[in-house]
C-alpha cells in the first residue's frame, strides 16, 4: 500500500511540475512583444503588412495570464496550437517527428549505457594504470568533440568516400516511398520494427544504414557521462568493507569485482540511464541536424529560435513528463536492486 | 561472466554492422516495382552511365512550406510546389518576361485584337476546351471566376491576394488594419464574370502589369466542384464572411491540391519533404519525369555531400560556396542568370525615440544620435560614399553582382540605365560629415547602432563595411553591429527603430511599380518604415500605374529614377547574378527571373 | 548524481585537520600522472589568457575582443606569414581568436559555474537544512526547473533575450543551477544530524554559523567535484548553442563561435575534403584540451577528496 500511495504522490508531482515549467514559459513569454512573436508567422518581407492582424486572431496582445488560461482551455481541448515552424498542428508534428527520435533513442540508448558500463568498469579496476588513463582521456575527447563537426566528417568519410555507405537522413528514396505506400503498415512509425513486423527485411537493413552514423556520433558524444559515473561508483564500491572482506576470504579479484562491486556500482548507473533520453536531446537536435533525420530536436530547436512558442510548449510539455516518470522508474528501479532503500 | 556478456553483445553489434555493411554492397534491393506504362516519349538508347532514381527528380533546398493553398502561398518555398501542380490563364514564354503566351486561355489579350477594351480597363479571356483537372473534370469558364473571386473572398494574412484586389477593385486587401472587412462583396462578384467560354475581368483603373500577374501562380485555376465538395466558400454571397482570412492550416487547400499543371500532390511531410507524381492528362502532354521529390535540407554540408554523391538532382547552394561547386564531375551549372531582385540600405528619417537603444543618447552630444539625424543630406551623402562597392561585390558576392543605381533593376522596362551611382569615397564623404549640421556632427560625432538579421552574410557584410569606413574618418563616429533574429529585426524596421538598415526586395511581377512602389512611394514598405515622403514622387507613382502609354510611362520612371538619386531616401547595394547547379543527367532548364531559383519541373528531362 | 556519505571529522588535533587533509591531497595529486597534465593544461590556458594582449596585441584598443579582419571575403585563407593559423570565413584570424578566446573561455566558465555554484549552495544548504515545508516547496520548484529542457530553454532564452555570450550565460545560469541545489541537500541531509553539527547548535551557535562554518565546509566537496568538471562542460554547452546559431556577436573571440563560423567549411570541395581543416581544428583544438584540462583536475579532486575513494 505503501507502494500505491508513493505512486499517487508521484503523479501530483507530475501536475505541479507541469503547471510550473508551462508557467515558466508563459513567464519567458512576456520577454517578447506581441509583434516578435507574431512574426513567427511570417517568412517574406512582403507578409509584414498582416502582423496586426496575425496579433489579434492569436490574442498575442492579451495580458500573459490570459493568454496562459486560454492556452489551457485550448490543451484541454486537446488542441495543442498551430506550430509555424513546420506548418502543421502542434499534436500532429510531434505524432510526426517522435518516432524518429524514439528509434534514434532506442538504438544509442543500449550501446551507450553498456558500453560505458563496460568502460567504467575497466577503467576503475585498473585505476591509475594506463588502461584507466587511456579510456578517461579518449572518452573527455569523445565528450569534447565538437558534435556537428565529427558528425559531419563521418559523413565524409562514410557517406562521401565509401559511395552511400552509410547515408544521412532516415530512409532511402526506395524504401522512403514504400513505406509510404498502401503496401506497408506503419504498425508504430518506427520504421526499424516496422520494417520487421511488415517482414520487409531490406527496408530493415536500410533503416540500419541510416542510423548507423547518428547512433556512433550519440555515442561518442555521450558515452563519457556514463562511464565516469560508472567508474566513480565502482571505485567506491571496491572500496566498502563487505568487498575487503570477500577479499580477505581469499576469493579472487575478479570474482569479487564480479559478483559484489559491480552489482552495486550500478545503482547509480541506473539513474544516468533513466535520465539518458532527456540528455540525449541535447545531442538529438544537432545530430538530426547535420543526418537530416528529421525528428523532436530538429523541430524543437527551430522551434525555439524561431518563436514559435505552441511548439516550445509541446517540447516542455514532454520534458516535464519523461523527467517525473523516468524519475518514477528509476526509484522503482532502485528499490528492486537495492532492498535496503524504500520507496516513500 | 559479466565481462563476456559485453563483449558478446559488443561483437554482435559489430556483426551487425557488417552485415547490412555487405548488404549493402548488394544494394538493398527493392521489391520488384508495379509495372509502370512507360511515359509517351521514351527515349529508347541506353544510358552510358548509370543514373540514381531514374525516373524520380529529387531537389534539395531550405525554407519553410507555409501552405499549398495558391491563395496563400506568397513564400518562394509554397510558391515552388503551388507552381508545379497549377497553371493560370497566360504565361511567360520560356525564359522571356515580356512575352505572354495563352495557357488556360486560348488567346493572350491585347488592345489590337480587341480582349483588351475600355482603355485597359478591361479583359477578356477566351477558356480553352478540354483542359482537364488532376480529377478528370474539365475547366470552365465558371472555375475560373471562382478561383480570382474564391481568392480575393478569402484573402488569408501572409497570402499574395493584394495583388489581385490592386488591379480590380483599386484596393489593397479586404480587411482594415483592425480586422474589419471593407470590401463590398458584389464589387468582388462583379470584378470577374463568365460571358459564355469567355471570363471577363472589370479593373478599376487601368493597370498596365496586369497580364503579368495573371502569369503567376497566385493566379491559378482551382477547380470549384472539388473546392466546395472539401468545404470551401461555396460562391454566394451568403456567410462569404465567414470564409475570410481563415487560421493557418484551415484554408480548404493547405494540404490538398487540385489544378490542372503538370504533377499532382503525393503527400507533404513537414519539414521534409513533398512528393509530387505526374499528372498523365497534362494538356500540354505529360511531364517526361515521373516523379519529383522536393526536399528540404537545411544543412549545406550535407545537402552538398547527398548532391555529389547523386541522390539529389538538384541543389540549392548560397553564393558563397559557389567556388567549391565549379569543376565538379557530373554537374552542370547555370551561370550568371539575371535576377530581378535587389537590396539597398535605407536611412531613417524620423527615427522613434521610444525605448530604443540604437539612437544611445537620443541626442548629438557625441554619445548618440537625434531623432531626425538623416534629415541632413549631407549625412546621406556622407554615409553613401562610404561603401566600397567593388569590394563589396567582389567579398559579398564573389563577383557575381551588379550595383544597381536607382531601385528599378536591370531586366526590367523603363529603367534609365544613365542615373550615376555615388562612388567610394572617403574624401568626399569626409567633406560631406563636415557640413553636416553645421560642423556639429563633425566637431562632437555621434554614436548609433546598425542592425541586420543574423544568418544574412550579404547584409552583415554591408554593415560592416559602414561601420568601419564611416568610424575610420573621425575617432568621434562611432557605429555598433548588433546581429538579431528575423523577428526582432523586422519589429526594429516597422516601428522605425533602426537608424539604418539593409534589406531586399524580390520582384513579384517584372514591372517598375513592383519597385518603385516599396522604395519611394510613403506608403510603400520600405519608405514607410523610413518615414521617407516626397509628395512628387507619390503622385509619379500613382500616375505611372495607370497610364497604359508606354512613352509616357518610360518618362515617370526615369524622373522616379532621377529623383531617387537627388533624395537619397537610400543607396542600391546590389542586384545578385544567380546559379542553378543540377546534375548532367537533368536537361532542358532554362532560367526565368520571375520564376527566380523555384524550379517548374515540367522542362527537365532525366538522362544522358 | 555525487554520493556522499557521513563524513567523520575527528576533533582536537595538534595539527588542524583540515590542513592535513590538504596537505595530503596534494601528496595525492602530485603522485598522479593524469592531475599532473590537467594541472599544467589549465596553468597554460591561464597564461595564454593572462598574456594575450602581449600574444596578440589587439587591433582595436577598446574592444580587444574584437577579431581583426583584412577584408570581407568568405572563403577562409590557409595559414600564411601574419596569420599563422590562417584565417576562416571573412577572414578573421583564427590565432587572435583563439588567443583571446581563451579569456572568453574563463569568463564563461568561471561566471557561470561561479553563479550557479552560489545560487546551488544557498538554495540546497536552505532546504537541507530547514527541511519540513521550506524544502518541499524549494525541491519542487528544483523539480521544475530540472525538468526543463536544458537545450531548449537555454535556446529559448537567448532567442528572447538576444543573442549575445552574455545571455547564453544567463541561460546556463538558469538551467545550471538545480543540480547544484540538489546535490548540496543531499550530502547536507547527511551531515545535519551529526554529533558535531548538534554540539554547534547545543552551544548557541545560530543558524547562519551552523550553515556556514559547520555543515557546508564538510558537505561542499561533491558540488566542488561537480563545478570543476562544469566548468570545460559550459564552455561545451556555449560553444553548441553558437552552433545552433544563437552565440556571440559575429567577430567575437569566442571558441565556440569559430567553431560553427566554420561549420559550411568542414568538408572542403570534393577533391579536397579537408581543404580547410584549419577553421575549424584549431578552435576545436582549444576547446578539446580545455574540456580535458578542467576534466582531468575534477577527475583528480574527486579521486583525491571523495572520502569514498581516496585511500585505496
Amino acid at each position: 500500500m505503501n507502494f500505491l500511495n508513493y505512486i499517487i504522490r508521484r503523479l501530483l508531482l507530475l501536475i505541479v511540475v507541469l503547471i510550473g515549467v508551462t508557467v515558466v514559459i508563459f513567464i519567458l513569454m512576456a520577454l517578447f512583444s506581441p509583434a516578435q512573436r507574431a512574426s513567427a508567422f511570417i517568412t517574406d518581407i512582403k507578409q509584414f503588412g498582416d502582423i496586426d492582424s496575425i496579433i489579434r486572431t492569436y490574442g498575442l496582445d492579451k495580458p500573459v495570464y490570459i493568454q496562459y488560461f486560454n492556452w489551457l482551455k485550448q490543451i484541454f481541448q486537446g488542441n495543442f496550437g498551430w506550430s509555424t515552424t513546420v506548418s502543421r498542428p502542434v499534436i500532429d508534428a510531434f505524432k510526426f517527428f517522435f518516432p524518429n527520435t524514439l528509434e534514434l533513442a532506442l538504438f544509442s540508448a543500449p550501446i551507450i549505457i553498456l558500453v560505458g558500463i563496460w568502460i567504467g568498469s575497466l577503467s576503475a579496476v585498473h585505476r591509475d594504470k594506463p588502461v584507466d588513463h587511456f579510456t578517461r582521456v579518449l572518452a573527455i575527447v569523445g565528450w569534447s568533440l565538437p558534435t556537428f563537426w565529427f558528425g559531419l566528417i563521418l559523413l565524409m568519410i562514410f557517406y562521401g568516400y565509401f559511395q552511400g555507405l552509410f547515408p544521412p537522413e532516415a530512409l532511402g528514396y526506395k524504401a522512403h516511398t514504400f513505406v509510404n505506400s498502401a503496401e506497408f503498415v506503419r504498425y508504430t512509425r518506427i520504421n526499424s520494427i516496422d520494417a520487421l513486423l511488415n517482414g520487409e527485411l531490406w527496408i530493415f537493413v536500410d533503416a540500419i544504414r541510416h542510423l548507423v552514423l547518428p547512433v556512433i556520433t550519440l555515442t561518442v558524444v555521450q558515452i563519457a557521462l556514463v562511464m565516469r559515473i560508472m567508474r566513480s561508483s565502482m571505485l567506491e564500491a571496491m572500496g566498502k568493507g563487505y568487498v575487503l572482506t570477500a577479499r580477505a576470504k581469499g576469493a579472487a579479484w575478479k570474482t569479487v569485482i564480479k559478483k559484489h562491486a559491480r552489482r552495486n556500482a550500478l545503482i547509480p548507473v541506473v539513474t544516468v540511464s533513466g535520465w539518458l533520453f532527456a540528455l540525449m536531446m541535447a545531442g538529438v537536435v544537432i545530430t538530426e541536424t547535420i543526418f537530416n533525420r528529421k525528428g523532436l530536436g530538429w523541430w524543437w530547436a527551430r522551434a525555439a529560435t524561431q518563436l514559435d512558442i505552441p511548439s516550445v510548449l509541446m517540447a516542455v510539455l514532454f520534458n516535464g513528463i519523461l523527467f517525473v516518470v523516468t524519475n518514477l522508474i528509476v526509484d522503482i528501479l532502485y528499490a528492486y536492486i537495492d532492498p535496503r532503500v524504500r520507496l516513500g | 561472466m559479466k565481462k563476456k556478456i559485453f563483449i558478446t553483445v559488443l561483437c554482435f553489434m559489430f556483426l551487425f554492422s557488417m552485415f547490412s555493411f555487405l548488404y549493402a554492397g548488394k544494394g538493398a534491393e527493392p521489391p520488384p516495382e508495379p509495372p509502370e506504362k512507360p511515359p509517351v516519349i521514351k527515349k529508347v538508347e541506353p544510358p552510358a552511365k548509370k543514373i540514381k532514381n531514374p525516373d524520380t527528380i529529387i531537389s534539395a533546398g531550405y525554407g519553410t512550406i507555409q501552405s499549398l493553398d495558391p491563395h496563400r502561398a506568397y513564400d518562394t518555398a509554397s510558391g515552388e510546389i503551388v507552381m508545379n501542380m497549377y497553371d493560370a490563364l497566360v504565361e511567360f514564354e520560356g525564359p522571356s518576361t515580356e512575352k505572354v503566351i495563352p495557357m488556360l486561355a486560348e488567346k493572350v489579350p491585347s488592345e489590337k485584337n480587341g480582349l483588351i477594351r475600355d482603355g485597359g480597363r478591361t479583359y477578356i479571356f477566351t477558356i480553352r476546351k478540354g483542359i482537364k483537372f488532376h480529377n478528370g473534370a474539365e475547366v470552365t469558364p465558371e472555375d475560373v471566376e471562382y478561383s480570382f473571386e474564391r481568392g480575393m473572398v478569402t484573402d488569408q494574412d501572409g497570402g499574395p491576394m493584394w495583388m489581385i484586389f490592386e488591379p480590380l477593385l483599386g484596393v489593397g486587401g479586404s480587411r482594415d488594419k483592425d480586422g474589419n472587412i471593407t470590401v463590398d462583396f458584389k464589387d468582388i462578384d462583379n470584378a470577374v464574370e463568365v460571358d459564355g467560354q469567355n471570363v471577363v475581368f472589370h479593373l478599376k483603373d487601368p493597370y498596365p502589369p496586369f497580364l503579368a500577374i495573371l502569369t503567376q501562380r497566385w493566379s491559378a485555376v482551382v477547380n470549384k466542384e472539388y473546392m466546395i465538395a472539401n468545404g470551401a466558400w461555396d460562391g454566394t454571397e451568403a456567410n462569404w464572411k465567414k470564409y475570410n482570412n481563415p487560421a493557418p492550416g484551415t484554408e480548404t487547400l493547405y494540404n490538398k491540391a487540385m489544378g490542372t499543371g503538370p504533377y499532382k500532390l503525393d503527400r507533404w511531410e513537414p519539414g521534409v519533404q513533398v512528393s509530387l507524381t505526374r499528372f498523365d492528362g497534362y494538356f500540354r502532354g505529360p511531364a517526361d519525369v515521373k516523379n519529383v521529390v522536393v526536399k528540404k535540407v537545411e544543412e549545406w554540408t550535407t545537402r552538398k555531400l547527398m548532391f555529389t554523391a547523386g541522390d539529389i538532382d538538384i541543389v540549392y547552394v548560397d553564393s558563397m560556396h559557389w567556388p567549391e561547386m565549379e569543376n565538379l564531375e557530373g554537374v552542370k551549372i547555370y551561370k550568371d542568370l539575371p535576377t530581378l531582385a535587389n537590396a539597398a540600405v535605407f536611412y531613417n528619417f524620423d527615427i522613434n525615440p521610444e525605448g530604443n537603444r540604437a539612437v544611445w543618447s537620443g541626442n548629438l552630444d557625441g554619445e548618440g544620435i537625434p531623432a531626425d539625424f538623416f534629415q541632413d543630406i549631407n549625412i546621406r551623402k556622407a554615409f553613401a560614399h562610404c561603401i566600397d562597392h567593388d569590394t563589396y561585390i567582389k567579398d559579398a558576392f564573389l563577383g557575381y553582382a551588379a550595383t544597381p543605381a536607382h531601385p528599378i533593376v536591370e531586366g526590367l522596362p523603363y529603367r534609365d540605365p544613365n542615373v550615376p551611382i555615388r562612388k567610394y569615397d572617403l574624401g568626399k564623404a569626409k567633406e560631406y560629415f563636415m557640413k553636416a549640421w553645421g560642423g556639429e556632427v563633425w566637431e562632437k560625432g555621434f554614436k548609433l547602432t546598425i542592425m541586420y538579421n543574423t544568418g544574412n552574410e550579404k547584409r552583415e557584410i554591408a554593415c560592416q563595411m559602414i561601420e568601419e569606413n564611416v568610424e575610420s574618418l573621425n575617432p568621434k563616429f562611432q557605429i555598433d553591429i548588433q546581429n538579431v533574429d528575423w523577428g526582432i529585426y523586422l519589429n526594429n524596421m516597422v516601428q522605425k527603430k533602426c537608424p539604418l538598415f539593409v534589406i531586399g526586395w524580390v520582384a513579384d511581377y517584372p514591372d517598375p511599380h513592383n519597385f518603385v512602389y516599396p522604395y519611394q512611394h510613403s506608403e510603400g514598405t520600405f519608405a514607410e518604415w523610413q518615414s521617407y515622403h516626397n509628395p512628387e514622387v507619390d503622385s509619379l507613382i500613382e500616375d505611372g500605374i495607370r497610364t497604359v502609354d508606354p512613352a509616357k510611362r518610360k518618362d515617370i520612371y526615369y524622373k522616379l529614377a532621377g529623383l531617387y538619386y537627388e533624395d537619397i531616401p537610400g543607396f542600391q547595394i546590389s542586384q545578385a547574378l544567380d546559379r542553378i547547379h543540377v546534375r548532367d543527367w537533368l536537361s532542358g532548364y532554362y532560367w526565368n527571373p520571375v520564376r527566380d531559383d523555384q524550379m517548374y519541373f515540367y522542362m527537365y528531362k532525366k538522362g544522358y | 548524481m555525487f554520493f556522499l556519505k557521513k563524513r567523520r571529522i575527528v576533533l582536537s588535533f595538534e595539527e588542524h585537520p583540515r590542513l592535513k587533509e590538504v596537505k595530503f591531497s596534494l601528496s595525492k595529486i602530485i603522485k598522479n600522472p593524469l592531475s599532473i597534465a590537467g594541472m599544467s593544461i589549465i596553468f597554460l590556458y591561464l597564461m595564454i589568457a593572462l598574456l594575450a594582449p602581449t600574444i596578440a596585441p589587439p587591433k582595436y584598443e577598446h574592444e580587444p575582443f574584437r577579431i581583426p579582419h583584412e577584408g570581407y571575403s568568405i572563403i577562409p585563407e590557409p595559414p600564411a606569414p601574419g596569420h599563422p593559423f590562417g584565417t576562416t570565413t571573412k577572414q578573421y584570424d583564427i590565432f587572435y581568436g583563439v588567443i583571446w578566446g581563451t579569456r572568453t573561455a574563463f569568463r564563461i566558465g568561471f561566471m557561470v559555474v561561479g553563479s550557479i555554484l552560489v545560487i546551488g549552495v544557498v538554495v540546497g544548504s536552505i532546504s537541507g537544512y530547514f527541511g519540513g515545508i521550506v524544502d518541499e516547496v524549494l525541491m519542487r520548484i528544483v523539480d521544475i526547473f530540472m525538468s526543463l529542457p536544458t537545450l531548449i530553454l537555454a535556446m529559448a532564452i537567448v532567442t528572447a533575450l538576444g543573442r549575445s555570450l552574455d545571455n547564453i550565460m544567463k541561460s546556463l545560469i538558469v538551467v545550471g543551477w538545480p543540480i547544484y541545489a540538489r546535490t548540496i541537500r543531499g550530502s547536507i541531509l547527511s551531515i545535519r544530524e551529526e554529533d558535531f553539527v548538534e554540539a554547534a547548535k547545543a552551544l548557541g551557535a545560530n543558524d547562519f554559523t551552523v550553515i556556514f562554518k559547520h555543515i557546508l565546509p564538510n558537505a561542499i566537496y561533491p558540488v566542488l567535484i561537480l563545478a570543476s568538471l562544469d566548468i570545460g562542460a559550459m564552455v561545451l554547452t556555449a560553444a553548441a548553442l553558437s552552433f545552433l546559431g544563437l552565440g556571440a556577436q559575429e567577430g567575437y573571440a569566442d571558441w565556440g563561435q569559430m567553431v560553427s563560423l566554420a561549420r559550411n567549411f568542414i568538408v572542403g570541395p570534393p577533391d579536397q575534403p579537408l581543404m580547410y581543416w584549419y577553421v575549424v581544428t584549431i578552435p576545436g583544438l582549444f576547446i578539446l584540451f580545455f574540456v580535458l584540462g578542467w576534466n582531468l583536475l575534477g577527475d583528480a579532486f574527486r579521486d583525491i577528496f571523495d572520502p569514498k575513494l581516496r585511500r585505496k
